[in-house]
């Protein structure tokens, strides 16, 4: 049982070759889309409207792998309040990406039962191998990594990332390497992890 | 049952159809197969185990059913079995392939223990476990023996009863004084008096007032609040409607992160269910009390968790703190009262305005009442979330709880109270874990996170790792905290590239208190604590770095500069 990684989370994902076809970054957001995500977003008053601009965007980062100022405009309109507002929450929260995500999307745990298993050298190891710092994404728009601060609540495998829909347990730095290298090879993308946080508004909770 | 129920009567009548169904279920002739599915445990597999057995078992009567982890990650993930007039027996390290022969009846050395006071033939009951026997368990009691998304599961259970004394049996100054009495206290970090905040709500005048749960769990070292969510999400929005409830609150937030999906999508499904039961919303069970829930997820800044600038993310702003007063009890969310508090806090309520506020006071130590949910991080044998009564001392939970060190690590020490304290050594683990006995040694409680680390740990790097963690999540709002950790972050930085001086030690000591004492909330007021911690336990490990370049652990780059410095020589 020791050495367990990959272990693979969640349902296996659907094959759809379509969502595979586009290596390259989608750098439009389909703001007809934005619309349509934003039409469950129903609020009765003020307050609701305030409370719920958040959910929309945490919604829309997750459907498309981040928010353009043009979404951030659409969803400013549709809750009555300005676009520097809006942009000020997608650069104020870490969650929100403000440019598109590569094919492929990291979360590198690097919670405290990482950091004392090692994840330092896995954080510099991407720097070395793959040139990519937290948020960035490798220049061929293959893989994008976002470094955890919190925990990623598997902290017996520490140090762990997941990497697209798959988690990789007690890592190393070859072990990581290895990793990616698999995981670009194959047909997968950031889509399969895709995990909609249930939001909408307080009527369709 | 789809109708909101109207009545007390009404309640109690499908109360006793949920518990006749779970003892049928229990002492029927059908198998019982129950998987552990939580956060912890999906990305070891758990789904596709669950998805095994129920594709194994389709077309049989037996039961499949889908109850979380019990906290012991480690051997995740778990499945419990219960054939027709045996007891239930964990079993643990069930990859998918394994369900099969484990259904087969195979697999015996994988058995955990039975859940229950008896062995059973060779099996142990699992209380017998180093891991579970320290264990006394009030909001994890249910944690994989209830299925999270069944309302009906935990009524079974005595889900909401407590709701029903609110409602029918108590008056609010009756269920506040039981809360008061318990001596619970708040399991955020700072530990107030959960009772005397709820007075202070009761009474403010402000209409109308809003009752608040921090699920923010922003924290690096703790996965417990989400795991409630997991478990026993009813726990949680009892203990949410009770406080509602007696302080006459017309409205309760849950703000959970947003990075835990499946503790949103539990708890979404808890509210909806108890909405449709008549539970939540206008005239609850015709008792003429309305409590409207929302449930609202943040967005990964670590800083949230504060009081205030939890109440302004819930307001759609960015979630910077303001000075205090007035408390977020005399304005808080929409400039009104708002009763803030922890997950845990709102899930020991329920059990509390059962048994009473005596019962829960007589378990713990006289200052820390009641139970603890606590997580450990590290190279340590049995990793997991467990819930100890308070007062149980460091040694027992790291050496037989959490089963010591893994082969080939020896240990260090113990950072306590997450990047909010310091660090305790071999010397202090006799300490008892509460919310006072660490303070004198610089150690705490906070949210009950603990990690232990081993020799490839260089208490300078950890520091600097802690601080650069608050350096990173401060909020940017004052500017001690804003400009003082980037310089402590500096200076640590120079120390670990061998470039430090002695002087370097008292210029971090001088920054610190700075920092501390200038800070305008909680976060800049505690970020230096984790250094100062290091440095008082460590003082050898910061002395071998300036003066002989020397980083025992191998973990800063000091050592690299020392070797090309002996080759140039
Ligand atoms: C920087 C910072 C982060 C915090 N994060 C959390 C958190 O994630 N969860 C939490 O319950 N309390 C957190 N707190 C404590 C809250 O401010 C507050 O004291 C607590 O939620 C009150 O609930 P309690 O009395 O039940 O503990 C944090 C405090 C600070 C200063
Ligand atoms: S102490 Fe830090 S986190 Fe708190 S308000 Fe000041 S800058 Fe923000
Ligand atoms: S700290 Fe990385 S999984 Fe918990």
């Amino acid at each position: 049982m020791e050495d367990v990684a990959p272990t693979i989370a969640g349902p296996d994902p659907e094959p759809s070759p379509e969502r595979y076809s586009d290596n390259n970054l989608e750098n439009e957001i389909d703001l007809e889309e934005v619309r349509k995500i934003l039409s469950h977003f129903h609020y009765r008053d003020f307050q609701e409207a305030q409370e719920l601009i958040l959910s929309a965007l945490q919604e829309i980062n997750e459907h498309f792998g981040w928010v353009s100022f043009d979404a951030a405009e659409v969803v400013a309109a549709h809750f009555g309040t300005t676009a520097t507002r809006v942009y000020g929450l997608l650069t104020f929260y870490a969650d929100f990406r403000t440019e598109p995500r590569g094919r492929h999307f990291m979360l590198l745990c690097h919670g405290m039962a990482c950091y004392v298993m090692g994840s330092q050298r896995l954080v510099e190891n991407l720097e070395d191998v793959w040139g990519i710092a937290d948020g960035g994404t490798t220049a061929d728009g293959e893989l994008t990594v976002q470094v955890v601060n919190g925990c990623l609540g598997v902290c017996d495998r520490a140090p762990i990332c997941k990497l697209d829909a798959d988690f990789f347990g007690d890592l190393t730095p070859e072990k990581l390497n290895v990793a990616i290298r698999g995981t670009i090879a194959g047909r997968g993308s950031w889509r399969d992890a895709h995990h909609p946080v249930p939001a909408g508004s307080n009527h369709d909770r | 049952m789809t109708d909101r129920l109207q009545s007390h009567a009404a309640f109690n009548a499908l109360q006793l159809a949920a518990q006749t169904r779970w003892n049928e279920m229990w002492e029927g002739n059908r198998l019982i197969v129950s998987v552990g599915v939580d956060s912890s445990s999906e990305p070891k597999g758990a789904l596709r185990v669950l998805a095994a057995c129920r594709q194994a078992l389709a077309g049989t009567d037996a039961i499949v059913r889908e109850v979380s982890g019990n906290g012991a990650m480690w051997m995740e993930p778990t499945v419990e079995i219960k054939r027709p007039g045996e007891p239930p027996v964990v079993y643990g390290w069930i990859g998918p392939d394994d369900v099969p022969a484990l259904l087969a009846g195979a697999l015996q050395d994988r058995a955990v223990g039975v859940r229950g006071a008896d062995a059973f033939g060779e099996i142990p009951p699992l209380g017998e476990h180093p891991f579970f026997k320290h264990q006394q368990r009030i909001v994890m009691e249910d944690f994989g023996v209830i299925e999270p998304d069944s309302i009906e599961d935990a009524i079974a259970r005595g889900a909401y009863n407590g709701l029903i004394k609110v409602l029918f049996e108590m008056t609010a100054e009756e269920a506040i004084a039981e809360v008061t009495a318990s001596g619970l206290r708040g399991r955020g970090g700072a530990g107030f008096p959960a009772g005397i905040k709820w007075e202070s709500g009761r009474k403010a005048r402000a209409r109308p007032k809003f009752v608040a749960v921090n699920s923010h769990e922003g924290e690096p070292n703790v996965y417990k609040d989400r795991r409630i969510h997991e478990g026993d999400p009813h726990k949680i929005l009892e203990g949410m409607l009770i406080a509602s409830i007696v302080c006459g609150a017309e409205r309760a937030y849950n703000y959970i992160g947003g990075e835990y999906p499946l503790a949103i999508k539990r708890f979404r499904k808890a509210v909806v269910d108890a909405e449709r039961l008549g539970l939540i919303g206008p005239n609850i069970l015709g008792s003429g009390k309305d409590v409207e829930i929302r449930v609202r997820t943040g967005g990964g800044a670590y800083i949230c968790g504060e009081g205030s600038a939890l109440m302004y993310s819930v307001m759609g702003v960015r979630g910077q703190p303001r000075t205090k007063p007035p408390r977020s009890v005399e304005e808080g969310l929409w400039k009104r009262p708002t009763i803030l508090n922890n997950t845990e806090t709102f899930a020991n309520v329920p059990a509390i305005i059962n048994r009473g506020g005596e019962w829960f006071s007589q378990i713990g130590t006289p200052t820390s009442a009641g139970t603890k949910m606590m997580t450990v991080q590290g190279p340590l044998k049995h990793v997991g979330l467990v819930e100890t009564p308070m007062g149980i001392p460091m040694r027992i939970l790291i050496d037989e709880v959490w089963g010591g060190m893994r082969d080939g690590h020896q240990f260090r020490g113990v950072q306590t109270g997450g990047v909010s304290a310091g660090p305790l050594t071999e010397e202090h683990l006799d300490y008892a874990v509460d919310f006072d006995s660490m303070t004198e040694i610089g150690g705490m409680l906070g949210s009950g996170g603990f990690v232990v680390f081993d020799q490839h740990v260089c208490p300078v790097d950890f520091a600097r790792y802690l601080t650069a963690f608050n350096r990173v999540e401060s909020c940017s709002k004052c500017v001690p905290c804003h400009r003082g950790n980037p310089a402590l972050v500096e200076i640590l930085d120079r120390i670990r590239l061998g470039g430090g001086s002695r002087e370097d030690l008292s210029l971090m000591e001088r920054t610190s208190k700075h920092i501390i004492d200038l800070s305008l909330c909680g976060l800049g007021q505690v970020a230096p604590m984790p250094l100062l911690g290091m440095m008082k336990m460590y003082p050898q490990d910061f002395l071998d770095h300036i003066d002989n370049h020397l980083c025992a652990a191998g973990a800063c780059p000091v050592s690299a500069t020392a070797t090309l410095a002996t080759a140039a020589d």
